[in-house]
C-alpha cells in the first residue's frame, strides 16, 4: 500500500520534472527556431535586394556603354567615313577589343545598308532595314537597344543602334548575347534560385537558369511596373524584381526559401540536439533525483514508523507492567491472609480429638489444598513482580559467550531428547560486560526452552553473538519452527500471553525476559526468518565494572 | 528452637492478628504495631531481637523506618516483608542493612526460619560484642 503510494509519488515528480523541463524546453525550441528562420529570411531577403541593385548598375552601365560606345563613334565620324566598308573594318577592329560587340553595320537613313563588318556579312549583304521597327524608332529617338532575339542569324542576340544627331545614318551593333547572359551568372542565391531578364511582354531575355522557357501565370504577375526593387515573399521562394532600361526589362531573381535556410537548418539542428541532450541530463538527473529523494523520504518514514512501533512497544510494556505489578501486589495481601488462615487451621486441627471431628482428614486435605493453590498464585505473582529473580546486588564482568555455554549445559539433556541440535555461532573475543549474570542468564535460558518446545523432534537452534560497533552486543537465538504469526508479533511480550495449550505455559516467560533486558539496559526484539522460524535479537550495552 | 521476641509492623490489622497469633504458638514472644512510628516507639522501650517490616505502609513507610531502627537500634535484625515488591525496593532495603527481603504469599516455616536466622545473625553478632567487651575489660588493670 505504502510502497504503491511513493511509486505514485515517483511517477508524480517524474512527471512534473518532465514537463518542467520539457515544456520549457520546447518552447524555447519552437522559438528560437521561428526567429532564426524569420532572420534567416531577412536575410535572404536584405542579400537578394542588394543584389539585384548591384546587378541592375551592372546590366545599365553595360547597355549605357555600348551605347555611349556608338554616339561617340556617329558624332567623331560622319557617314562619308563610315559607310566605307575599310574604315569600318579598321574602326571595328580598334572597339571590339573585350569582344562584346558581334558586328557593326553602318545603314543610311533609308534603310540601305552602307557597310558591315562581321561574321555574318554574306548572309546581311543588301538587306534594306527601312521596314524594321528598331530602325523607325533609332530615326526617331536617336537610339535604341534591342530585345534578344534570334534574327537572321539564327543565335540570340540584341542589338544597339544610334543615330547621328542630324540623323543622316544609323550605327548598329550586336552585342554578344553570351556575354551579357555572363552579367546574371553571379546573380544566384542558393543552388536552386534562379536569375534572368524579361522584357514587358513576359519573354525571356536571357536564358532562366531553372531551365524556364516562358514565365508561369504566378510569374507573369511580377511585370507590373514599379520603382526600385520590389520583393515578394512566396510560400517557397522570395523573388525580387528590379526594372530596368527604361521600364523595357525586367530583371527577376529568386531565391529558394529552402536554398538559403541551409544555414539556418544547421544552426537549428545543432541547437535541437544541444537542447536535447541538456534537457536529456536534465531529465535523468531529474528522475534520479526524484527517486532517491523519495527513497530517503521512504526510509525516513520506515524508520520513523519503526521508532514509532518500538515507542508504542515499550510504552505499552511499562504500562502493561504497572498494571500486572499492581494487581499483584492487591492479591498478594489476600493470599497472605488465606495462606496465614489455612496455616493456622492446619496448626489447630491436630489438637482437636479425632474421633469428635467426623471429617478431620477432609479438613486437613482441604486445607492442604488451599495452602497449594496459594502458592500456585504466589508463584506467578512473584514472577510478574520479578520477585522470584534471585537479586544479586553486585554486577559481574560477563563473558557472554561463555554465559551462553553454561545456559546451553542446563538444558543440552531435554534438547537430546527432542532431538534438537544447537549450533553455535558465537563472534570471537567478544569484550566482557558488566552485568547481572543469572538475570541474563534467565532470559537466554527461556529463549532456548522456548525454542526446543516450538520446533520439536529434528529442529535447530542457532545461537549467534556479536558485537556491534564496540559499544553493544548482540545475541540471537535463531529457531527453524513455524515462526510467529503477524498478529502475534505485536503481543508476543505481553504478559499472560501464550500461544501453548491451557495449563503448559503461564505466559509471562518472555514477559519476565523483555522485563529483565529492560532492566539491564538493552533490548529484546522479535523477528520471523525469511527461512521460517523465528529469531530474538537481544542487544546488550557493554558496560564497565564501577 | 530458641526463644527470641519479634515485632511485626503492619498496617494491616488482621495480618498482624494471626502473624501474633501464629509465632506465639511456636513459642515466639511477639509484639506487633500499626505504623513504623509505633514500632519506634515500642523498640525504644522494650527488648526485641527482630523486626518483621511491611515495606509498603501509611506514614512513615518500611524503607524510612528501617533506616531509623538501623540508626537507634543497630544490633536489632530486620527482615522486610511485602506484598508489593519490585527488585529495587529489595536491594534499597539490602543496602540498608535488613537481614532478609520476604514476599507475600509466604507460608509459616519459611518466615520461621528466616527470623531464626535473623535472630541467630544478631545473637552471633551480640555474642562477638560481649567477648570483645570481656576482652577489653580483662586488659585493664584491676
Amino acid at each position: 500500500m505504502e510502497i504503491n503510494n511513493y511509486n505514485r509519488a515517483w511517477r508524480r515528480l517524474t512527471g512534473a520534472f518532465c514537463l518542467l523541463i520539457t515544456v520549457p524546453v520546447t518552447i524555447l525550441v519552437l522559438v528560437t527556431a521561428s526567429s532564426l528562420k524569420e532572420a534567416a529570411i531577412e536575410k535572404v531577403e536584405v542579400s537578394l535586394g542588394r543584389l539585384i541593385e548591384h546587378k541592375k548598375d551592372v546590366i545599365t552601365l553595360f547597355l549605357e556603354e555600348k551605347e555611349d560606345l556608338l554616339t561617340m563613334m556617329v558624332g567623331m565620324y560622319p557617314v562619308t567615313y563610315l559607310g566605307r566598308q575599310e574604315n569600318l573594318n579598321d574602326l571595328f577592329i580598334a572597339v571590339n577589343t573585350a569582344g562584346s560587340i558581334v558586328d557593326l553595320h553602318v545603314i543610311d537613313s533609308s534603310g540601305k545598308q552602307l557597310a558591315y563588318v562581321g561574321p555574318y556579312a554574306q548572309s546581311l549583304i543588301d538587306k534594306n532595314y527601312q521596314d524594321a521597327a528598331w530602325f523607325q524608332d533609332v530615326l526617331i529617338n536617336g537610339s535604341h537597344v534591342s530585345d534578344v532575339f534570334l534574327g537572321f542569324r539564327n543565335v540570340p542576340h540584341f542589338v544597339v543602334a544610334v543615330s547621328d544627331p542630324l540623323k543622316t545614318y544609323v550605327l548598329r551593333a550586336t552585342v554578344n548575347s553570351e556575354q551579357f547572359n555572363n552579367l546574371l551568372l553571379s546573380t544566384q542565391i542558393g543552388p536552386h534560385g534562379d536569375s534572368f531578364i524579361v522584357n514587358s511582354e513576359g519573354t525571356l531575355q536571357t536564358p532562366s537558369r531553372a531551365g524556364l522557357t516562358e514565365l508561369n501565370n504566378e510569374d507573369r504577375l511580377l511585370l507590373e511596373h514599379h520603382e526600385g526593387t520590389t520583393i515578394i515573399k512566396r510560400e517557397e521562394s522570395i523573388v525580387a524584381t528590379r526594372w530596368v532600361k527604361d521600364g523595357q526589362w525586367c530583371l527577376i531573381v529568386k531565391a529558394l526559401v529552402e536554398d538559403s535556410l541551409a544555414p539556418f537548418y544547421k544552426v537549428r539542428n545543432d541547437i535541437i540536439f544541444v537542447i536535447f541532450v541538456t534537457s536529456a541530463v536534465f531529465l535523468t538527473i531529474a528522475v534520479l533525483f526524484a527517486k532517491y529523494f523519495l527513497q530517503r523520504i521512504e526510509k525516513e518514514a520506515r524508520n520513523k514508523a519503526e521508532l514509532g512501533h518500538q515507542m508504542v512497544q515499550m510504552e505499552k510494556m511499562a504500562t502493561v507492567g504497572r498494571l500486572a505489578a499492581g494487581i499483584a501486589h492487591e492479591i498478594n495481601n489476600p493470599l497472605q491472609m488465606i495462606t496465614s488462615q489455612a496455616g493456622w487451621i492446619a496448626e489447630l486441627l491436630p489438637e482437636e480429638e479425632p474421633g469428635k471431628v467426623k471429617n478431620l482428614d477432609e479438613y486437613t486435605k482441604a486445607v492442604e489444598q488451599i495452602r497449594h493453590h496459594v502458592r500456585r498464585a504466589g508463584v506467578i505473582t512473584h514472577r510478574l513482580l520479578g520477585f522470584s529473580r534471585k537479586i544479586s546486588v553486585e554486577k559481574q564482568n560477563v563473558q557472554l559467550n561463555d554465559l551462553i555455554e553454561e545456559t546451553i549445559s542446563f538444558v543440552e539433556k531435554e534438547a537430546g531428547y527432542n532431538n534438537v541440535s544447537i549450533i553455535r555461532n558465537y563472534a570471537e573475543a567478544l569484550p566482557v560486560t558488566a552485568i547481572d549474570g543469572p538475570q541474563l542468564q534467565q532470559v537466554f535460558l527461556n529463549l532456548i526452552n522456548n525454542a526446543i518446545d516450538e520446533i520439536g523432534q529434528g529442529g535447530i537452534i542457532e545461537i549467534r553473538t556479536a558485537l556491534e560497533g564496540n559499544t553493544k552486543l548482540i545475541v540471537e537465538f535463531a529457531d527453524n519452527g513455524h515462526g510467529i504469526k503477524p498478529e502475534n508479533l505485536k503481543r508476543i511480550f505481553d504478559p499472560f500471553f501464550t500461544t501453548k495449550d491451557p495449563g503448559k505455559g503461564t505466559g509471562l516467560g518472555l514477559y519476565i525476559s523483555y522485563d529483565i533486558v529492560k532492566k539491564l539496559g538493552g533490548t529484546i526484539s522479535v523477528a520471523n526468518r525469511n527461512s521460517g522460524g523465528a529469531v530474538f535479537t537481544i542487544v546488550l550495552p557493554i558496560m564497565s565494572l564501577g | 528452637m530458641r526463644e527470641f521476641n519479634v515485632l511485626v509492623v503492619d498496617d494491616e490489622q488482621e495480618f498482624r492478628e494471626i502473624t501474633v497469633k501464629r509465632l506465639e504458638k511456636r513459642g515466639l514472644k511477639v509484639k506487633s504495631a500499626e505504623s513504623g512510628e509505633k514500632a519506634l516507639e515500642i523498640l525504644e522501650h522494650s527488648y526485641t531481637d527482630v523486626v518483621l517490616l511491611d515495606v509498603k505502609m501509611p506514614g512513615l513507610d518500611g524503607i524510612e523506618t528501617l533506616r531509623r531502627i538501623r540508626n537507634m537500634k543497630p544490633l536489632v535484625e530486620v527482615v522486610l516483608l511485602t506484598g508489593h515488591a519490585s527488585v529495587d525496593s529489595g536491594i534499597e532495603g539490602m543496602k540498608l542493612g535488613a537481614f532478609d527481603y520476604l514476599m507475600k504469599p509466604i507460608e509459616l516455616e519459611p518466615l520461621l526460619e528466616k527470623l531464626a536466622d535473623a535472630n541467630e545473625k544478631k545473637r552471633l553478632h551480640q555474642e562477638k560484642i560481649e567477648q570483645a567487651q570481656i576482652k577489653r575489660n580483662m586488659s585493664k588493670p584491676a
